[in-house]
């Protein structure tokens, strides 16, 4: 069926398009913007030095219009220190799922494009690394590396990429079976170019998705691991870490726990609401 | 003769929140029993959704009967409830798809799926047993060794998994069997092979079928009447010899004539029709077929062609509206 | 089908010798020998050195992880601890039985939940009920499972009193830590059960049971289902591995003596042989399951399961 209405407006505006009608997924991207907003300009809403101050009158005060959040053990404003943590959350989410991205791309892309030995070899290493379970693995690389900023985000990184290896393998095994591919290949296309021209344009919507979603999960992860002391440490004001050290005034002092989760449920939410949406955006003929 | 199933005036169409799809646009036409009754028309003409309407089972969200009837022993089948088209389907319509790779569940046994249409409508209280050797006999039938029923669809070809679906359509003993493209997704030697036994079975059973297909080489071997569909209407209609043999055509049935290689005439190319379905969310505004003709004239862009009738034999077309002899 | 299973258990044994060397290889890469982790810097070189050569650090690499397998495969043995000198197998059997319990419970829970919620909302796609499914399944997902874990903490035992808040020792008090566990996988379950029916329900062979006169309920149970749960099945596994990596963290929120805590603190204590062993013995075992999935899937799938009846032939 001719569909002229389409081929007008381009692919990027009929995705936009589906997206916007989605209202959970519109949802999520105001949460999003507005986390993301609060990372960036967090200097702007409260200063930095707000987050160190330690006020020895004040500690664990519920919260009140002086501080929103409430103050911790040593007198520090949460409500400071919640909108600066989001720095640490945004960041490590972002950076080791697009670390696991490039990587799990360059090795699944060749996995499924060249096939063979090639193939068999980067499939057996994933199965081996897939048999641990992806927290253990990033444990084991804290526990070799020690725990600080940097090592947490490369045990998270590592416990991404083999699931991120198989998916793009198989997605790229997917495009390389369809006759355009074939038909590039046919008239002498270098490999690297049918790659990067055909293959992995045509993989992007799962790709995007996938990628989308992992940053949720890998904000998750990271402040997993913080909150058993095995990622970012104290006095960092990272999420997980707050919670980790609010966990020892659970009883006297509830509101310590009640924020920063909220905070780490949103941004965790917001991405997998887009994530979702794209999901549907990109592939309509999953609606009908 | 008596009419097994008759349409009049039915239009579907589909709808989304972007658009409307006018897929079938007031066709009318009748079966008597057994006859065969051939639906000719390219990729979206409307021939499967038809099919579709005609058993109940379009999109339930977005495709609806808009108007018109659909007449099967005398009863409206749109008037009627799911309930009641369940006794229906399977036991007096039934249809044969066109791709058979995707039609069988991929985990149940090709016995179980023969099976099911008689369990479901086991009105003679047949015991498991009595069911097993129907499904026996059936698959003889369909001229597949017995044995073969534990098997499951992955283990056959495409050619026998056409058998089976053959066999759940007929295992019921269907009054009407519409058979959408059942040999277009096969190889050209088997395509032969299950048409011959389709037209056998119904020459046995006294089946009533309407073929769907594109190609009027199977509709020459199989149908008694023609109906050529293009962009949801009918635009000529008759038995089989006023289409192939007649001397008044719809332009678009001589162009469908045109695009088939003859080996008699002494031809050196095609002719095939230029140019596209038209858009069925934004069709023209007179003669559907109009953009594409060769013999357009004004009156064709500006008003519906009323339908030109002789014994029986109907064309769609202003050629032939009021002046006899157009041609 | 015998054939199957053999195959598959041949296969495990390079993949499981290859998850040893990727833990041995990882934690190996800790700076310093056992001995100056033990002693610390200042202590006499020859200590150390004794020590160093106590614990097999003397050896090349290669030949440490040689004798290590060597030591697990003949005596069960997975080396001692650097804080108790002791067998670190001794705390692991110790500790393993809870997280075990903790983690099946929480598959159980989760599957049950995940996939029967699943079901209804692909059955009812675009009701309310299918919205609240999803909606509430996305914000499940969303929500790190130790936290969770100190909401009920906070508001069973703290508020309520009706449960316990730490510790392992009846079925009571794998209550909370179970919920805490199996909503996360329960939801992600219930996402990808759903998506898989509606996926089945597109197919085509639905509509020929359509054609056949088959009921709405009929078409879900006998023709959708066992198709929808193919893909299911096999994320199984992974669902195990999510539930293990669970339970570690909620260890730590519930207090509860069992190999998450253990493998923290052992990392506190650069404890490195406790950490390799916990690790491993949790890596095996997870490897076990998802041996069991995949000899289950073929079971349920009949193209594997006639592919190897037939003694590997395939019939066309």
């Amino acid at each position: 069926m001719a569909r002229e209405k389409e081929k007008r407006n381009s692919q990027a505006a009929e995705i936009w398009r589906r997206f916007r009608k989605n209202r959970t997924a519109v949802i999520g991207l105001v949460i999003l913007i507005l986390i993301v907003g609060m990372a960036l300009f967090a200097d702007l809403i409260v200063p930095y030095s707000k987050c160190i101050e330690q006020v020895g009158a004040d500690r664990l005060q519920g919260p009140s219009l002086e501080h929103f959040f409430g103050t911790d053990e040593l007198g520090r404003d949460l409500f400071a220190r919640v909108v600066h943590g989001s720095r640490y959350s945004l960041f490590i989410g972002v950076a080791t799922s697009l670390m696991a991205l490039v990587i799990g791309a360059i090795l699944g892309a060749s996995a499924g494009y060249f096939g063979g030995m090639v193939d068999n070899i980067i499939c057996r290493i994933v199965d081996i690394f897939l048999c641990v379970p992806p927290i253990l693995l990033s444990l084991a690389v804290v526990a070799a590396l020690g725990s600080n900023m940097q090592n947490l985000i490369i045990a998270i990184t590592v416990s991404c990429i083999p699931g991120n290896v198989r998916l793009i393998r198989s997605v790229v095994l997917t495009v390389a079976e369809q006759e355009y591919v074939e038909a590039a290949k046919s008239y002498g296309t270098s490999n690297a170019r049918i790659i990067f021209r055909y293959v992995l344009p045509n993989a992007m919507g799962p790709i995007i998705v996938n990628t989308t979603m992992a940053i949720s999960d890998m904000i998750l992860s990271a402040a997993g691991l913080s909150f058993i002391g095995m990622g970012i440490q104290p006095p960092s004001p990272e999420w997980g870490a707050l919670l980790s050290n609010a966990q020892t005034y659970l009883f006297s002092a509830p509101y310590m726990l009640v924020f920063p989760g909220i905070f780490i449920v949103l941004s965790s939410l917001a991405f997998n609401l887009v994530g979702d949406g794209l999901t549907d955006a990109l592939d309509p003929k999953l609606k009908d | 003769m008596e009419q097994v199933l008759k349409i009049e005036d039915l239009s579907i169409c589909y709808k989304t929140d972007l658009e409307t799809v006018y897929a079938v646009n007031g066709i009318s036409f009748s079966i008597g029993a057994g006859e065969t009754m051939g639906l000719v028309g390219e990729t979206g003409a409307g021939k499967t959704t038809t099919a579709l309407g005609i058993m109940g089972l379009l999109p339930e969200r977005t495709g609806k009967i808009t108007s018109g009837k659909i007449l099967f022993e005398d009863q409206d089948l749109c008037g009627m409830t799911e309930h009641e088209l369940l006794h229906i389907r399977g036991q007096k319509i039934s249809m044969i798809f066109q791709d058979p790779m995707t039609a069988l569940n991929p985990v149940l046994t090709v016995g179980d799926q023969i099976g099911e249409a008689l369990y479901l409508h086991n009105q003679d209280g047949l015991s498991q047993k009595e069911i097993d050797k129907k499904v026996e006999e059936t698959l003889e039938m369909v001229g597949i060794p017995k044995e073969r029923k534990k098997e499951y669809p992955y283990q056959f070809s495409g050619g026998m998994r056409q058998r089976v679906v053959i066999a759940i359509a007929l295992v019921c003993n269907p009054s009407l069997l519409i058979a959408d493209e059942p040999t277009t997704a096969l190889d050209v030697t088997i395509q032969a092979q299950i048409l011959s036994m389709i037209c056998d079975l119904q020459r046995k059973y006294g089946t009533s079928v309407i073929m769907i297909t594109h190609d009027l080489g199977v509709v020459a071997e199989t149908c008694d009447k023609v109906g050529i569909m293009y962009a949801g209407e009918i635009v000529e209609y008759g038995t089989l010899a006023d289409i192939f043999t007649g001397e008044k055509h719809h332009p678009y049935t001589d162009g469908l004539f045109g695009s088939i290689p003859s080996l008699t005439e002494n031809s050196r190319r095609l002719h095939p029709i230029e140019g596209l379905m038209p858009d069925p969310t934004e069709l023209p505004k007179g003669c559907r077929f109009a953009p594409r003709c060769k013999r357009c004239s004004e009156i064709c862009r500006q008003k519906k062609p009323p339908v030109y009738e002789e014994n029986g034999h109907q064309i769609r077309c202003h050629l032939f509206s009021g002046k006899e002899d157009a041609r | 089908m015998s054939r199957y299973v053999i195959k598959r258990l041949l296969y495990m044994i390079p993949v499981l010798l290859g998850v040893a060397f990727l833990v041995f290889t990882i934690l190996s890469l800790t700076p310093g020998d056992p001995g100056t982790i033990i002693l610390g810097i200042t202590a006499d070189p020859e200590d150390i050195a004794a020590l160093n050569a106590e614990f097999g650090y003397d050896q090349p690499f290669l030949i440490r992880f040689f004798n290590y397998i060597k030591d697990i495969v003949l005596h069960f043995d997975l080396g001692n601890s650097y804080q108790s000198r002791q067998p670190v197998i001794d705390d692991i059997m110790a500790r393993f039985p809870n997280t075990l319990t903790l983690a099946v419970l929480s598959m159980a829970v989760s599957s049950i939940i995940g996939i029967s919620l699943g079901i209804f909302s692909a059955v009812r796609q675009y009701s309310v009920a299918d919205h609240i499914c999803v909606v509430v399944a996305l914000v499940f997902a969303s929500i790190p499972g130790f936290w969770l874990g100190l909401m009920l903490l906070l508001l069973f035992s703290l508020r309520l009193g009706w449960l316990p808040s730490f510790g392992a020792s009846s079925l009571k008090h794998f209550i909370l830590p179970t919920l805490t566990v199996s909503m996360t996988s329960a939801a992600g379950l219930l996402r990808l059960t759903r998506s898989a029916m509606l996926e089945t329900i597109r197919q085509e062979y639905i509509r020929t049971a359509k054609a056949k006169g088959a009921s709405g309920r009929r078409i879900i149970w006998k023709h959708a289902l066992r198709n929808a749960l193919l893909p299911v099945v096999t994320t199984l596994g992974t669902s195990f591995g999510a539930s293990l990596g669970g339970a570690i963290i909620a260890e730590t929120v519930f207090a509860m003596p069992g190999m998450g805590t253990l493998i923290t603190t052992a990392i506190r204590q650069k404890d490195i042989p406790m950490v390799m062993g916990a690790t491993l013995f949790l890596a095996v075992l997870f490897s076990l399951v998802i041996l069991v999935v995949d000899i289950l899937y073929a079971f349920i799938d009949p193209r594997i399961r006639v592919k190897y009846q037939n003694g590997g032939k395939k019939r066309g």
